[in-house]
């Protein structure tokens, strides 16, 4: 009963952002541009027909985009129709990106409606376990940019499973457990190299031989800020021990590595030559190649360690919604191949499914080596800032 | 003087019988008010017990304590700038004839409508690490500047960015100067800078104090700045504790925080204290007294310099970040939406004008009133401006869902929010201007036969209204620029120009973030005309 009146009121609520936020669906309306003339296919499943528009509506477009083969895998023409309306907490930055196929998902079913809320992932995990805890859940899925904001969610009960039908796609290590939450799109760490001052040999294979690498010493970046620097800390004394990353942090210090406030940025400045390399996400990489194809940047993966980490983003069903089948519904869409290569050709992410091949050139995940690590022991991160903090690397 | 004594001593003996009674109410008022302001706060230390006996153990780790020196210092070096920057720039913009003297003076209380985290990043994107000056300086043979990263980085950005309060309220008091007080010195043989130390300083001094408090309880709740200068203060101390699952923590150390407020509003209220010599009468208000002479032009390399640091540069920087080709992606829902300007003006309006209804019988007590409860009343307030507002959202977070859930996540709740964090700089100036209406006046009107209300009507509330004015335009711009708490607690799908900025520069699309910026600034900008027209419409007054 009580769960009908905030429902009330949350439509209202919804009614009032959407009217005043009127200028998006303007947006929106663009995206659906490529296919949505004569070279749409139409759907025949669920209540109405829909107009799913063709694979290249759902492509990016640049340089390592060009020549792909047509993705495999479950295609959304093959999933029930999506129907009714969906709260939406998603990740802040990359989410941005990835919200771009929600808006596209609206577009294709009419009656498919998302109120969306996004904030950092950590602080939307804690929102989530904070609202399961008071009863009064306000959205049915989380979408998180990392793994270790859904092990927060799982760890603190506040998810339902998801069945087996919808994370099977999905391999064992990049699933909670119990089911607890799904990847849908993978982000390895790597090391942007310049090409013109360094060759792939010259990067070690292990993080940990990156401080004594003369060709390294002091021409590197990080940006320790950064969620995904913390992680990659947090599986090196997973891994290593807290004396060990301790030590790694205060030589790469003492190497004179530069912080920057984010990958992107050391990605450009390794292609531009100011650094000679960095550590990064992979796909900023591949984001500046993709605009500058002649760049003279490389990408070097570590080998089964915290350097060769894989993290990914993934959708999570938030305990005590009543919208368990279309949550359920709309993360087999978010794993369909359309899906799975636009977040590859788009964002650059890895995708979780194994017909969709890696963005450009990259090795797949199973060539990649990752550590062996339980993604959601990530989100334990406070020994981490500790450490982060005695080594006087900020974070 | 001494017959201003007596009128003023004579209006209060008329009145102190009836003055008590409405007192009594107001004061409650303002009472309830600011309790109702400090609550949701309160929650804050239910979080806490949660950590046990830890939370001592935290509480006075090595750690802790360095950090709460190092803010402390910021605080302090950052309020002793904005006043050695302010009150001069105020000085000779009101008592000085510059020429394009108005232009100098939007100009110099524009940086306040740039979010200092944004002019951070310009300064950082100028000057940093082989950015845009420093790539430009090189071929000069200068290899290399000096870092800008670190406390003097930051102390000189949120000085740049925060002085303009002091500059504001000191301009506000100066201009309801008596000037005749100072001629009058004048003529009594006393040197200028005599003038200036005897009469007119300590009738501007409560201004300035009010600006210096703004100032200092930005500079010590601000997270985007220090946290771009890399300077480890409480708010990204907090900030990375609650990014890292760790919110009982960050409650812990905002309750830190909240002491050190404590401590500002102490020596604030000292500094004060001595308001007497505050009450003015109208006489020939801001005239000007300085003369520069020759020097009038070389004066204002001063307001120049300033705005082509605070206000080119980040529009430099923007420029730049528009031209320069972006990561190479389509971009739908990162694309730029003007709903996205009209809800950061929708909200912002919505806050001006909650905060105004607060202020109002708060400041209009304090200003008259020395009771114990009214200063309470009076100073509680600042607590929530003091607060940070990522920690005032996670405790509206955990207030409204175990209390009232049905205000979670909507625009009454992201407004209560930005009444509790700004109402304060309503606050102040409405407080300033009521300090200087003539109570002989009010007296008058009331010996004439108007009734209470109509007294109020026709006296006090057209001389307080420059400084409600004021108020609700500094309420607005900051509530435009404000950001964690407008993250968190923004219904679903409510997005206004900070967050989209926040979204896109995350992301790492600095292109984007440069017309939503742009817009930002012209939007504030504009808030800015309010507090300077209204200026005028008091000057032509006379």
């Amino acid at each position: 009963m009580e769960r009908d009146t905030r429902l009330s009121r949350r439509q209202v609520l919804g009614t009032l952002a959407a009217g005043s936020t009127a200028g998006l669906a303007g947006c929106s309306g663009l995206l659906g541009g490529g296919g949505g003339g004569g070279d749409g296919t139409e759907g025949t499943n669920g209540s109405g027909n829909v107009e799913i528009p063709a694979l290249s509506a759902f492509r990016g477009s640049g340089a390592l985009v060009e020549g792909r083969s047509a993705p495999g895998g479950t295609s959304i023409e093959e999933l029930p129709n999506l129907s009714g309306s969906l709260n939406l907490y998603i990740g802040g930055g990359e989410g941005g990106i990835y919200y771009e196929f929600v808006e596209m998902l609206q577009e294709i079913y009419p009656e498919f409606q998302v109120f969306a809320s996004s904030a950092s992932s950590s602080s939307l995990a804690q929102t989530v376990v904070e609202e399961v805890e008071a009863g009064a859940p306000q959205a049915d899925v989380f979408w998180s940019i990392d793994a270790s904001s859904l092990g927060f969610v799982a760890d603190n009960d506040a998810y339902e499973p998801l069945p087996d039908e919808v994370v099977e796609p999905v391999p064992s290590g990049f699933r909670g457990e119990d089911n607890a939450w799904v990847g849908v799109a993978g982000r390895a760490r790597s090391i942007p190299y310049n090409t013109e001052q360094l060759s792939e040999g010259d990067v070690p294979n292990k993080v940990r031989e990156i401080p004594n690498t003369d060709a390294l010493r002091g021409t590197m970046g990080w940006a320790p800020t950064y969620g995904a620097f913390k992680s990659f800390v947090t599986a090196m004394r997973l891994l290593r021990g807290e004396d060990a990353a301790r030590e790694w942090l205060v030589s790469m210090r003492e190497a004179g590595t530069e912080q920057y406030p984010n990958e992107f940025v050391i990605s450009s400045q390794v292609a531009d030559g100011a650094l000679t390399a960095g550590f990064a996400n992979h796909y900023y990489a591949l984001r500046v190649k993709n605009s500058r194809p002649d760049a003279p940047l490389g990408l070097a993966f570590t080998e089964n360690d915290a350097g060769a980490l894989v993290n990914v983003a993934g959708a999570l069903r938030i305990e005590g919604t009543e919208k368990g089948e279309l949550v359920n519904n709309f993360v087999r869409h978010l794993l369909s191949s359309e899906a799975q290569e636009f977040f590859t050709t788009v964002s650059f992410a890895y995708p979780m499914i194994s017909g969709v091949a890696p963005p450009g050139d990259l090795p797949t995940v199973d060539q990649l080596n990752p550590p062996n690590i339980d993604l959601s022991e990530l989100s334990d991160l406070e020994p981490t800032l500790e450490l982060m903090r005695e080594a006087d690397v900020l974070g | 003087m001494r017959v201003r004594e007596w009128v003023t001593s004579f209006g209060s003996r008329v009145t102190a019988d009836e003055a008590t009674s409405i007192g009594t109410g107001l004061t409650l008022l303002a009472a309830a008010v600011s309790a109702t302001l400090v609550l949701p706060l309160g929650w804050l230390v239910v979080d806490v017990f949660t950590l046990g006996s830890r939370a001592i153990d935290l509480t006075v780790a090595p750690t802790t304590m360095r950090v709460l020196v190092r803010t402390v210092a910021l605080v302090a070096v950052v309020t002793g700038a904005s006043v050695v920057v302010g009150v001069p720039l105020a000085v000779l913009t009101v008592q000085a004839k510059l020429p394009l003297q108005r232009f100098w003076t939007v100009v110099i209380a524009l940086p306040l409508a740039i979010p200092s985290y944004l002019g951070a990043f310009a300064a950082v994107s100028a000057f940093g690490p082989r950015g845009a000056l420093t790539n430009a300086l090189a071929p000069l043979g200068v290899p290399k500047l000096p870092t800008v990263y670190g406390f003097v980085g930051a102390a000189v950005v949120l000085t740049l960015y925060t002085y303009p309060y002091v500059f504001l309220t000191t301009r506000a008091s100066l201009l309801s100067l008596d000037a005749s007080l100072v001629e009058a010195a004048r003529t009594l043989n006393a040197g200028r800078w005599e003038a200036f130390k005897r009469i007119t300083l300590p009738q501007i001094t409560p201004g300035i104090t009010a600006g210096a408090l703004l100032v200092a309880l930005y500079t010590l709740s601000d997270f985007g700045t220090p946290n771009i200068m890399r300077v480890e203060v409480f708010t990204q101390f907090i900030y990375a504790r609650y990014n890292a699952f760790m919110r009982d923590y960050a409650a812990l150390l905002s309750l830190q925080l909240f002491a050190v407020t404590a401590v500002i509003l102490a020596i604030e209220s000292r500094i004060g204290i001595d308001e007497s010599g505050a009450y003015e009468s109208r006489g020939n208000r801001g005239a000007t007294t300085l003369d520069l002479g020759r020097w009038r032009y070389p004066a204002t390399l001063l307001p120049a310099g300033i705005g082509a640091v605070a206000i080119l540069l980040p529009i430099g920087i923007f420029g730049m970040w528009f031209l320069r080709t972006g990561p190479g992606y389509a971009t739908g829902s990162m694309s730029f939406s003007w709903s996205y300007g009209w809800n950061s003006v929708y909200v912002s309006l919505l806050a001006a004008g909650g905060a105004i209804l607060v202020a109002l019988p708060i400041a209009l007590r304090s200003a008259v009133s020395e009771s114990v409860v009214a200063t309470v009343a009076d100073r509680a307030p600042y607590v929530g401006y003091a607060t940070p507002g990522i920690v005032l959202a996670i405790a509206l977070v955990s207030f409204s869902l175990d209390v009232v859930p049905a205000l979670y996540k909507t625009i009454p709740l992201l407004v209560f929010a930005y009444v509790v964090r700004f109402m304060p700089q309503a606050i102040g100036p409405i407080r300033t201007s009521r300090m200087q209406v003539d109570r002989g006046l009010v007296e008058a009107a009331r010996t004439l036969g108007r009734s209470r209300l109509a007294a109020f009507r026709s006296i006090t509330l057209p001389l307080v209204l420059p400084g409600i004015a004021t108020g609700a335009a500094l309420v607005f711009l900051t509530t435009m620029k404000e950001l964690p708490a407008t993250l968190i607690l923004r219904p679903l799908r409510f997005d206004t120009l900070v967050t989209y900025i926040w979204r896109v520069q995350e992301a790492g699309l600095y292109g984007q973030a440069a017309v939503p910026a742009l817009v930002l600034v012209v939007v504030s900008g504009l808030s800015m005309a309010v507090i300077l027209a209204q200026e005028g419409g008091r000057k032509s007054d006379q």
